[in-house]
């Protein structure tokens, strides 16, 4: 069932395999008592992930890029398991720095992901543009 | 070493992710919102807290340095798992105007992964 697939499950094997590679270094380097490793990957992986979804929907790629990209990278070096475990951490310390854990978490990652998609959309349609001419 | 496990960890949980999410598209092509990564980020945050229970009886202590802690609960359960297509999601849901969908969606993303991480984490210790 999954023979044609095996493209894309191959090149999701190596994206999630960067994109947590690149999660533990960015945590061992913030190493901090509130979880702020776990916000930048988050945040950053939803930007990347929204140019890239905006991007991808003008300039359509490889089925199988795309989906190491998308599901694999930005999938890989984003977790919601860890903000689960995060934050359940931080109300057992105080309940105000689990609320801006939640806070910044979401809207920050919405919003980033809004940011990303608007710039990828721009982007590709500047592209697009030039192509014409 | 540990570089590696974590790498395959990963590699394994971000492809169950993939082919849950082929599977949830097969059965429910349209669903209202997006049950399969709100499953998949459930299912992932409970597995979290139940390998902590089972394995540390709560939090690791020294994670960095544990292999097993980098392998299941870095790789596996933090790759099987997403933020990024959370929050995607959430702006398709913003720009289709589902305002019902998307309020549903947040909250049972962000409030059933922290409870059901707590709830395996009390269950299995």
């Amino acid at each position: 069932m999954f023979e044609q697939y095996s493209k894309n499950i191959a090149a999701i094997a190596v994206g999630a395999a960067l994109g947590a590679l690149g999660r533990y270094g960015i945590n061992l380097f913030v190493d901090s008592s509130f979880p702020l490793g776990t916000v930048i990957e988050n945040l950053t992986g939803s930007l990347v992930l929204g140019f890239l979804t905006a991007f991808f929907l003008v300039k359509i790629p490889k089925e199988w890029l795309k989906a190491g990209l998308g599901v694999g990278l930005c999938g890989g070096f984003t977790t919601m398991s860890t903000f689960a475990a995060d934050t359940v951490m931080l109300l057992t310390d105080s309940l105000l720095k689990a609320t801006l854990y939640i806070c910044i978490s979401s809207f920050g990652g919405v919003l980033l992901a809004l940011g990303g998609y608007t710039i990828g959309n721009r982007i590709a349609a500047s592209m697009v543009e030039v192509e014409s001419k | 070493m540990n570089s590696l496990l974590l790498a395959t960890g990963a590699a394994v949980g971000a492809v169950f992710r993939y082919i849950l999410g082929l599977i949830f598209m097969n059965k429910f092509p349209s669903p209202p919102f997006p049950v399969a990564m709100l499953t998949v980020n459930l299912i992932g945050s409970f597995g979290l807290g139940a390998f902590y229970g089972i394995a540390y009886h709560g939090f690791p202590t020294d994670a960095y340095q544990d292999t097993l802690y980098l392998a299941v609960g870095l790789g596996f359960f933090g790759a099987f798992t997403t933020f990024s297509t959370f929050s995607m999601e959430t702006i398709q849901l913003y720009q289709a105007k589902k305002w019902g969908s998307l309020t549903t969606y947040v909250s049972l993303s962000i409030i059933g992964s922290v409870l059901l991480f707590s709830a395996a984490l009390w269950l299995f210790n």
